[in-house]
C-alpha cells in the first residue's frame, strides 16, 4: 500500500537533508510504526506520504498513487491524525465532523457513531473549544476515520491520553487492522509500538536504521535468560538460567518438577532497550 | 459542492467570529458619522473680523451694505470669549460671509489672534482714501497676501465692474457635484471593502495556520484553491452587507445598485486575492503587519487626490484604489459613467483572479510553513 525508495527532503533545499535515503514497503492491512526521538525525521517523512509535503527526491507511492503528482483522490483513501489538534473551536464537535465528511467523494462515516466509539457521544453539541486537550486530541482522532480511510496515518494517537483513553483508542487500531486498514503509525512511544506494531522502523538523524517485527527484535537483541525463584530447602531461591544451554535448559526442567515456583520471567529485552543498542541514542 | 460547504461554514464561523462583528460595528459607527456628523454640505462661507473705523457717515454707509446682504436683515450682538475676556460684537451673515465687526482695533487684534484667522481694519487715510489694515497669521500665502494688496489698491466698485465684465463659460455642461455627504461614500466605501477585506482575510488565513486546520483541510479530497475562495466568497459578502449598510440609509435610491453590486464584487475580489497572496509570504499576521500596512498606506494615497482634486500626479492613478474610488463615485453620480465603472470591474476580476492564481499556487506549496 505503501513504497517508499531513497526518500530524502531538505527543508533548506541543500545538503542538510531531514531525511536521507529512506526506503521502505508496507503491506495492506499492516501497522507499521516509525519510531524515533524528536527531530529524528518521522514527521517529514510522514508530511511526504499524506501530501503535506512535497516530495523532492525519490520514489513514493500510497495507495498506488505517486505522490509527485498528487491527485486529490488520493486524499479518498487517507485518514491522518494530527498530533497537535486541529478542529475548529467555534464548531460543535458533530458540526465538526459534519463538515469534514462533505470534503471527501467517498462513503463516509456518521459523525455520531465516531464520537461515540472515542468517548465523546454526550459532547456532540459542545463546541470543540470548550473541550479539554485530550478531548481535542480524540475529536482529531475520530475526524481522521470519517472518510472510511485504506491507509492511516497516526502521529502520537495516544500521547497527553489517560491510560483508560489511551486503551480505547489502541482498541480502535486493532478493530482497523481487522478491517485490513494500513496504518502508519510514528511515535516515540515504544510500549505502543511494541503493543501495535507488525513491525516497526527505527529512525535517528534522518536515517533508518533498521526494520523489524518487534518480536523478531526482542528475539535478536534480548538476553535469552530466565529469572526463577522458587521455594528450595533453605527458603526462597533466584536463579538465571539460559533458555539455550542444555544444562540450564534442563535445570529449569528440574526446578519446576521438584519445587513451588513463585515467580518466572524470560528476560526479554524492551523495544526501547533495542532502540538504544541498535541506534546509540535514546528517544527523547 | 465542496466549494459551497466549505463556503457554508465559513460563513458559519465568521458570524461566531469577532471579525465580522468589527466589521458590522464599523459599518455602523461609519454610517453614524455620515448622517449625524457630515452635514450635507460642508458651510463653505469664509469667516470675516472686521473693524470699521471710518467717520460715521462712511462707517453707516459700509454697515448698510452688509445689512443688505445679511441673510435676516438683522444685525445680531455677539459676545466671543477670548481667554479671559468676552468681547462683544456685532454679526452679520450673507450667503457667502459670517462678518464679525469688532469694536475696536484691539478687539480685532485680539480675535484674529485668538481665531486664528485674518482680521483687517478699515480707516481712511490722510488722503481721505480707505485704507485697510491687515492682520494675517503669518503662514497666508503670497498669492493671497497678492490678493489682499490687489483688492485694496483699487476702489470695490471698480473692482466689481472689472469683474463683471468678465466672461466665464465651463468646459462640460452637465458637470456634476456630489453634496460633501455623498462625496465621502466612495472613500469610506473603498476603506470598507477593499482596505478591511485584505486585512480580515489575511487575518483568517493566519488563525489557520496558527490552529493547523489548513493542515486538516490539505488532507481532505477537497483543494487549497477551494479553502482559499470560500474565504474570498465570504470576505466578499460581508462586504456587500456592511457597505450597504451604510449606502442605503444615507443614498438611498441615488446610487445604480446592480452596478453598486457588481463593482462591490469585483473590488471585493481584488482585495481579498491580494490579502491572500500577501498572507503567503507570512506565516503570522504579526509579521505580515508591516507589508499591510505599507500596503494600506500606499491605498490611501489616492484618498488624497480624491478629496483635493488639485493634487493628482500621473503615477497615484496606478494605485488600484484610485479606479476603485472613482468607480464608487460615477455609480452615486446621477450620470456617472457607468462603462467606466464596467470597465474597471473586468480590469479588478482579472487582476483578482491572477492574484488569486498565484496565491493559490504560493499556499498549495506552503500548508505546513
Amino acid at each position: 500500500m505503501i513504497k517508499v525508495k531513497n526518500l530524502y527532503h531538505s527543508y533548506s533545499r541543500d545538503e542538510r537533508y531531514a531525511v536521507k535515503d529512506v526506503s521502505f514497503e508496507i503491506e495492506k492491512g499492516e501497522i507499521f510504526g516509525f519510531l524515533g526521538p524528536s527531530g529524528a525525521g518521522k514527521s517529514t517523512t510522514q508530511g511526504i506520504l499524506s501530501g503535506l509535503l512535497r516530495l523532492q527526491k525519490g520514489e513514493v507511492t500510497v495507495a498506488g498513487y505517486n505522490v509527485k503528482k498528487i491527485s486529490n483522490k488520493m486524499f479518498n483513501q487517507i485518514g491522518m491524525s494530527f498530533e497537535q489538534s486541529n478542529v475548529y473551536n467555534k464548531l460543535t464537535a458533530r458540526e465538526n465532523l459534519a463538515f469534514y465528511r462533505k470534503l471527501f467523494d467517498v462513503e463516509t462515516r456518521d459523525p455520531d457513531e465516531l464520537l461515540e466509539l472515542v468517548g465523546l457521544a454526550d459532547k456532540a453539541k459542545v463546541k470543540a473549544g470548550e473541550f479539554s486537550k485530550g478531548m481535542k486530541h480524540r475529536l482529531t482522532f475520530a475526524r481522521s476515520m470519517i472518510n472510511n480511510p485504506s491507509i492511516w496515518f497516526l502521529d502520537e494517537p495516544t500521547t497527553g491520553l489517560d491510560p483508560a483513553i489511551a486503551a480505547t483508542i489502541k482498541d480502535i487500531i486493532w478493530d482497523q487492522k481487522k478491517r485490513e486498514v494500513t496504518t502508519f503509525l510514528t511515535t516515540h512511544n515504544m510500549f505502543i509500538a511494541d503493543e501495535l506494531c507488525n513491525r516497526v522502523a527505527f529512525i535517528v538523524d534522518g536515517e533508518v536504521r533498521l526494520i523489524d517485527s518487534p518480536r523478531s527484535l526482542k528475539l535478536q537483541y534480548g538476553s535469552r535468560f530466565v529469572d526463577i525463584e522458587y521455594i528450595g530447602g533453605n527458603g526462597l531461591v533466584k536463579e538465571s538460567l539460559s533458555t539455550v544451554d542444555d544444562k540450564d535448559r534442563a535445570r529449569i526442567k528440574h526446578i519446576i518438577d521438584n519445587n513451588e515456583i513463585q515467580t518466572m520471567h524470560t528476560k526479554e529485552a524492551t523495544l526501547e532497550e533495542i532502540f538504544i543498542k541498535v541506534t546509540g541514542r535514546g528517544l527523547i | 459542492m465542496k466549494l459551497w460547504y466549505s463556503f457554508l461554514k465559513e460563513l458559519q464561523l465568521s458570524s461566531k467570529g469577532f471579525y465580522f462583528y468589527i466589521e458590522i460595528l464599523m459599518a455602523l459607527i461609519m454610517l453614524v458619522v455620515v448622517l449625524f456628523v457630515i452635514p450635507e454640505n460642508f458651510d463653505k462661507r469664509s469667516t470675516e473680523y472686521i473693524y470699521v473705523g471710518l467717520p460715521k457717515p462712511a462707517s453707516e454707509a459700509m454697515l448698510g451694505k452688509l445689512l443688505d446682504s445679511d441673510t435676516d436683515g438683522i444685525v445680531e450682538s455677539v459676545t466671543i470669549k477670548v481667554k479671559d475676556e468676552e468681547l462683544s460684537t456685532d454679526y452679520y451673515e450673507s450667503d457667502e460671509s459670517k462678518v464679525y465687526l469688532a469694536k475696536s482695533e484691539s478687539d480685532l487684534i485680539k480675535l484674529a489672534d485668538s481665531k486664528k484667522q485674518p482680521g483687517v481694519a478699515i480707516s481712511l487715510d490722510e488722503a481721505g482714501s480707505l485704507h485697510y489694515k491687515y492682520y494675517l497669521q503669518g503662514y497666508e500665502s503670497q498669492k493671497l497676501k497678492n490678493l489682499y494688496m490687489v483688492s485694496a489698491s483699487k476702489d470695490l466698485a471698480s473692482l466689481q465692474e472689472g469683474i463683471n465684465g468678465q466672461e466665464v463659460r465651463s468646459m462640460s455642461g452637465d458637470y456634476e457635484v456630489l453634496s460633501d455627504r455623498a462625496n465621502t461614500i466612495p472613500a469610506l466605501l473603498t476603506f470598507n471593502g477593499s482596505f478591511m477585506g485584505m486585512f480580515i482575510i489575511a487575518a483568517y488565513i493566519f488563525l489557520d495556520k496558527s490552529a493547523g486546520i489548513i493542515k486538516a483541510y490539505a488532507v481532505t479530497a477537497s483543494t487549497v484553491w477551494q479553502y482559499l475562495m470560500s474565504k474570498v466568497l465570504v470576505i466578499t459578502l460581508t462586504t456587500i452587507i456592511t457597505s450597504l449598510i451604510v449606502v442605503i440609509p444615507a443614498l438611498g435610491g441615488k446610487p445604480d445598485y446592480p452596478l453598486l453590486l457588481l463593482f462591490l464584487v469585483t473590488t471585493g475580489f481584488f482585495a481579498s486575492a491580494l490579502g491572500l497572496l500577501v498572507s503567503s509570504f507570512f506565516k503570522s499576521l504579526n509579521q505580515s503587519f508591516n507589508a499591510i500596512f505599507v500596503l494600506i498606506i500606499a491605498m490611501m494615497l489616492p484618498s488624497i487626490a480624491y478629496f483635493i482634486p488639485s493634487w493628482e500626479p500621473f503615477w497615484i492613478r496606478f494605485i488600484p484604489s484610485y479606479p476603485i474610488l472613482q468607480g464608487f463615485r460615477e455609480i452615486i453620480l446621477d450620470n456617472g459613467d457607468a462603462s467606466y465603472v464596467l470597465f474597471a470591474s473586468l480590469g479588478f476580476f482579472v487582476a483578482g483572479s491572477l492574484l488569486f492564481i498565484w496565491s493559490n499556487h504560493r499556499h498549495k506549496g506552503l500548508l505546513t510553513a
